[in-house]
């Protein structure tokens, strides 16, 4: 001890000992640490101490958890972006004091429960607007608000299920509110995942300090949404708009977590009120659908007759009481800025309580005192639009600090609002407290906010989540978006210190029923399963095809002459080149096998080289993201290996892919659950491998064959050592096409697929009545009777003509029958079946 | 003045569709000086589901759904009516009394001005435009006195061109190219006022056919026609003005509908499933009857 302090007084705090012990903001008590009681301190101490002890220490902190982050799959998109990005988290999570956080959760409860009873009325009776307590023209702004909703109200009276707030800590420690968000909660799924990464990091840390567990949250929210349904077992949907929309990783991770299916609008179907969704097993019918899509969206009937996302007539449902919405359509006419300026007093009114949680004081210039209010304090206010849409002279949406701006926007924003002042409010200048945030190896201040959130448990009292996603932000400006160019998030923590009297009392949880079956696989699912197998089995086949390719043309390594040869790397470069894999010889000049093999891996121009299809693979694979598991994923997401331009590190580069694509295949079969799911997915495979298989064979063996394409056909299918143990002798047409084509015992020859398919067929739920099997098992039956019958001496190019037409009709049939019918026969599936 | 209105539509689609769903605007809405003596909107084939509403505007809706490979549909809409719109006040407040009790007014229904103060979705707020009708828009000038010189304006500088346009074109577009048809002009009057705060409308309805002895042939008589309403405060309410024919919608104008532009309004849309196109043809004809 008496060293310690001896060292202590010497060099300064030992940075090991304790990080935070040099850190030193300018205002103690506008920071989050600085000012926390001691226990709540202490408990920091402990976290940033910890942080020391990672592999590589407190410098390499950030890079332990982006491992944590990259391994979750976490990714997010910046509007605009193609590809994701990965998502920026800081190590140092916020602590937030148990009695701090108790004072703020009443708040927050009461909010959610004002908001509600807004929306009740302004849905409703419209009291609040007749009475003069919200002027008409505060709400009819709103994008949000959908005038056909009003009158219809949801069957157990709750608009909203779950929201989110966004918060300021002010200088001397108050909270605030800085906005709602009813229409998406974006960053609670990265609030989950955020936690989930911290934890696996940090090991024990977290519960060293006593950290409260948020999970509970997610289970409450999930009978929230359960408990409003009509049947007890309900089946609940995650709606979403689609893979391009900003937040679809997000949305994936939630719905997986949740265990909600995750559908699309064109999963989607109404029937005499109530919403099914199509499955392989016909229409099941949906409960519940969690929102993921704007209002305007939901229905092209009763809304904008454009949207291609929504359903038609789903509104219908939700009025018949036998669809549970989460939020409510229209619930997001109460995000509106104005409401801000009315809060207090609608507080007073509907609830009879003084608003416990301010929110940043607000002048709505649509009335004429406020209007002169907000002229007369110009250039001490920040004017922002009053309907978060853009307007005259704040074009891009933004809030603008008017003691900030030039004189021409101050002039411009000035003028517009004589224009039209009812677009307009002016609100104070909120400033925010700080926290610590690791820079490198240094711990700084940075402003930051927090986003909260808030769900109705099974009995719909309201529970927030203990924590929540806090954006630390890198200049300190408030931005909207959930996460700007530069800006990090972090965990925000609940602490319980040992022995406090506010230890958590989680909602009451009933264990599920124990069950097996995951529910019914939606049409869209099976689809896209179906076409993963198909991808990643042509990519696999492809690069066989690559490699063969360089061994047989390797003797001479030189272009492939002359014209008209027909040596078996003409043939395969042919192929190639009819799969899309190969450019044409048009241009008169030869390439050399290499050349062909680095264009048919990596040309991405190309539509079937193997780095295009390895792309359309991870195009599905993100719509597949609450199916697979994430060893999966990082497999499917791993970049193409460096293809040089020799033979040798081609050959290199394909045998390394060959394994990535056996070990992918493993862990498919090791970790997906036996089901309609990996059936498709299989099938997929198989029906892609037979015609492969196929196509090789039309491509090497035209009625002729070398000894040569004879030997590459067999390296095609793995067959050479089993061919030559049971035949001891040089390739011959008859027997290496029996075993290619027609031995069911061969696991990479045509008649084992056709097995395969009939057998995975054979799985799916059956929709006649009759008791007679579905057309695509009959077609399946009759290709596997011809090979049966077939003899491999007589065989005509002509038959295997005629198998791969059936084996495309019957690819087409399986999509006719299981998958969405609008999208048959689908553009992608053309170059497939050509 | 008494009219007879025979409205027939086709909608053709091709190779036939698995399921249609339409929304029929068509029958008049209730309207100051206009009464309904007959109406009938008549579909074939029978639709599987027909429903008839009233809103969310001021605006009657006929939802139909159509199953099994429907290939052509017919709507026939056919009335009688008798149009003797009120007198037109020698005065009304200024813009800025007009502006003030529209953000104090207390309700929401669909002829209330609060709805209309707004950007809608085709009818998006635009500065050019706001600032090209700012000299006639002035704060103190009677609102009604204000709108008929707006109204003159786009009938003076536009040009009236079918094949300019299409029903989704925005206001912005015509305004750049000066040129366009009815409901653009209506949408382009709607976007002025709304740039200055005033409740403006768009209203969708029927033009008589043949023109009163000795004066000239109304322009989009032989379509459903379009314009635009002004809100003029609380005791004179909403009044109509055709930029088109750049006159008050008086006799001549059958109103059908009114909402925030043309989307709210649109006579038939709907969604339909299927690999197919959708057609449409129409023929309208509005002619003036002896009163009974």
């Amino acid at each position: 001890m008496a060293s310690q302090t001896q060292s202590t007084d010497l060099f300064g705090p030992d940075p090991t000992q304790d990080p935070l012990a040099w850190y030193k903001p300018d205002d103690a008590r506008a920071d989050m640490f600085a000012s926390a009681p001691d226990d709540v301190g202490a408990a920091w101490r402990t976290f940033a101490t910890g942080l020391t002890r990672l592999p590589g220490g407190l410098r390499q902190a950030q890079e332990w958890v982006d491992r944590q982050v990259a391994d979750l799959g976490l990714a997010f998109r910046v509007t605009g972006d193609v590809e994701e990005r990965s998502w920026p988290l800081s190590p140092l999570p916020i602590m937030i004091g148990a009695a701090e956080w108790a004072q703020l959760e009443q708040g927050l409860v009461q909010r959610a429960c004002l908001l509600e009873a807004l929306l009740a009325d302004i849905y409703g009776p419209q009291n609040l607007i007749a009475e003069g307590h919200l002027p008409a023209a505060a709400i009819s702004g709103s994008a949000d608000f959908a005038r056909r909703m009003v009158g219809l109200s949801p069957a157990d009276g709750r608009h909203l299920k779950v929201v989110a707030m966004d918060l300021a800590r002010g200088p001397t420690g108050e909270w605030r509110v800085l906005s709602d968000r009813v229409r998406l909660p974006t960053g609670i799924g990265y609030a989950l995942e955020n936690r989930i990464a911290l934890s696996r990091a940090t090991g024990p840390l977290l519960a060293d300090i006593n950290t409260r567990r948020i999970s509970e949250f997610f289970n409450a929210m999930r009978e929230g949404v359960a408990a409003s349904c009509k049947r007890s077992d309900p089946r609940i949907g995650l709606l979403t708009p689609g893979r391009f929309n900003q937040s679809y990783p997000e949305q994936a991770h939630l719905a997986r977590h949740l265990g909600f299916s995750l559908v699309e609008g064109r999963d989607l179907v109404e029937q005499d009120g109530r919403i099914y969704v199509r499955t392989i097993a016909g229409l099941k019918r949906i409960d519940a659908l969690w929102r993921w899509i704007n209002t305007r969206d939901i229905d092209p009937l009763a809304f904008d007759s454009r949207s291609r996302i929504g359903v038609p007539n789903i509104l219908n449902a939700c009025a018949s009481g036998d669809l549970v919405m989460a939020n409510w359509p229209g619930a997001g006419v109460v995000e509106s800025r104005v409401m801000s300026a009315f809060m207090p007093r609608l507080c007073r009114t509907l609830l009879g309580e003084e608003l416990r949680l301010p929110n940043a004081a607000t002048w709505w210039c649509g009335q004429r005192r406020e209007r002169e209010h907000v002229r007369a304090n110009f250039d001490n206010l920040v004017v922002s639009p009053a309907f978060r849409l853009p307007v005259e002279g704040l074009e891009d949406g933004r809030t603008c600090v008017i003691a900030d701006a030039d004189s021409p926007q101050r002039e411009a924003i000035f003028t517009a609002m004589e224009r039209r002042p009812m677009d307009y409010v002016g609100q104070e200048l909120v400033r925010t407290s700080t926290t610590p945030v690791l820079n490198g190896q240094v711990i700084e201040p940075h402003a930051f906010t927090v986003r909260v959130y808030l769900a109705r448990d099974g009995a719909g009292r309201w529970t927030a989540m203990p924590g929540g996603f806090a954006r630390i932000s890198d200049d300190g400006s408030l931005r909207h978006a959930l996460i700007g160019e530069n800006d990090r998030s972090t965990d925000v923590l609940v602490i319980d210190p040992a022995g406090s009297e506010h230890t958590a009392n989680p909602p009451k949880l009933d264990p599920p029923a124990v069950r097996r079956q995951q529910g019914v696989l939606p049409s869209q699912a099976a689809d896209n399963l179906f076409w993963l197998g198909r991808y990643a089995e042509r990519a696999n086949q492809t690069t066989r095809l690559v490699r063969v390719l360089l061994d047989t043309g390797h003797a001479t390594g030189r272009a492939l002459q002359p014209a008209g040869a027909t040596t078996s790397a003409r043939r395969i470069s042919a192929l190639l080149e009819r799969l899309g894999a190969a450019y044409g010889g048009g241009d008169g000049k030869e390439k050399t096998p290499a050349e062909i093999a680095q264009a048919a891996l990596s040309d991405i121009s190309l539509p079937g080289s193997v780095a295009s299809l390895l792309s359309s693979g991870r195009q599905l694979s993100l719509l597949l993201r609450d199916r697979l598991t994430h060893d999966i994923w990082r497999i499917v997401n791993r970049p193409l290996p460096a293809c040089g331009d020799d033979a040798d590190s081609l050959g290199a580069s394909c045998d390394l892919l060959v394994e990535r694509f056996a070990s992918l295949g493993r862990l498919l079969a090791d970790t997906m659950t036996r089901g309609p799911g990996w059936t498709f997915q299989q099938m997929g495979l198989r029906v892609e491998r037979a015609s492969m298989i196929l196509q090789s064979t039309i491509a090497l063996v035209p009625g002729e064959a070398s000894a040569e394409d004879l030997a590459a056909l067999l390296d095609l299918v793995d067959g050479q050592s089993t061919y030559r143990s049971r035949y001891l002798t040089m390739p011959y047409i008859a027997p290496v096409l029996d075993m290619v084509l027609l031995d069911p015992a061969q696991p990479r020859g045509l008649a084992f697929q056709v097995e395969q398919i009939i057998s995975h067929l054979s799985t799916l739920p059956n929709l006649r009545d009759d008791g007679m099997p579905e057309t695509p098992l009959r077609l399946a039956r009759s290709l596997r009777a011809w090979l049966d019958a077939a003899d491999a001496t007589d065989l005509e190019p002509s038959d295997l003509e005629h198998w791969r037409g059936a084996l495309g009709h019957l690819s087409n049939e399986i999509g006719k029958r299981y998958f969405l019918n609008e999208t048959l026969p689908g553009s992608d599936g053309a170059p497939f079946l050509a | 003045m008494m009219y007879k209105i025979r409205h027939d539509t086709k909608l053709s689609y091709g190779t036939g569709v698995a399921t249609a769903r339409l929304n029929i605007r068509l029958k008049p809405v209730e309207w100051p000086g206009q009464r309904l003596i007959d109406h009938s909107l008549d579909v074939t084939p029978p639709p599987a589901e027909r429903r008839d509403g009233y809103g969310p505007y001021v605006v009657n809706t006929t939802s139909l759904l159509f199953r099994d490979g429907v290939k052509e549909v017919s709507v026939n809409n056919a009335m009688k009516i008798e149009v003797a719109p009120p007198p037109i006040p020698n005065t009304s407040p200024t813009i800025a009394e007009t502006r003030d009790a529209a953000l104090t007014s207390r309700g929401l229904d669909p002829l209330s001005p609060a709805p209309y103060l707004y950007g809608s979705r085709i009818a998006v707020p635009e500065s050019r435009i706001a600032d090209w009708a700012a000299p006639l828009l002035s704060p103190d000038r009677p609102v009604l006195e204000a709108a008929q010189a707006l109204c003159t304006q786009i009938h003076e500088d536009f040009k009236y061109d079918s094949t300019a346009t299409d029903s989704q074109t925005a206001p912005a577009e015509a305004f750049e190219d000066k040129s366009g048809v009815c409901q653009d002009f209506a949408h382009v009057m709607i976007v002025a006022l709304r740039g200055h705060g005033i409740p403006a409308s768009y209203i969708s309805g029927y033009l008589r056919t043949l023109p009163p002895p000795g004066m000239d042939k109304l322009v989009g008589a032989d379509a459903m026609h379009a314009w635009a309403a002004v809100w003029c405060g609380p005791d004179l309410g909403w009044i109509g003005l055709d930029p088109t024919n750049d006159c008050l919608a008086r006799e001549s104008h059958v109103v059908v509908a009114m909402g925030r532009d043309y989307a709210d309004v649109a006579p038939i849309d709907g969604v339909f499933t299927g690999a197919a196109f959708q057609k449409m043809s129409f023929a309208v004809d509005v002619a003036e009857i002896d009163e009974e």
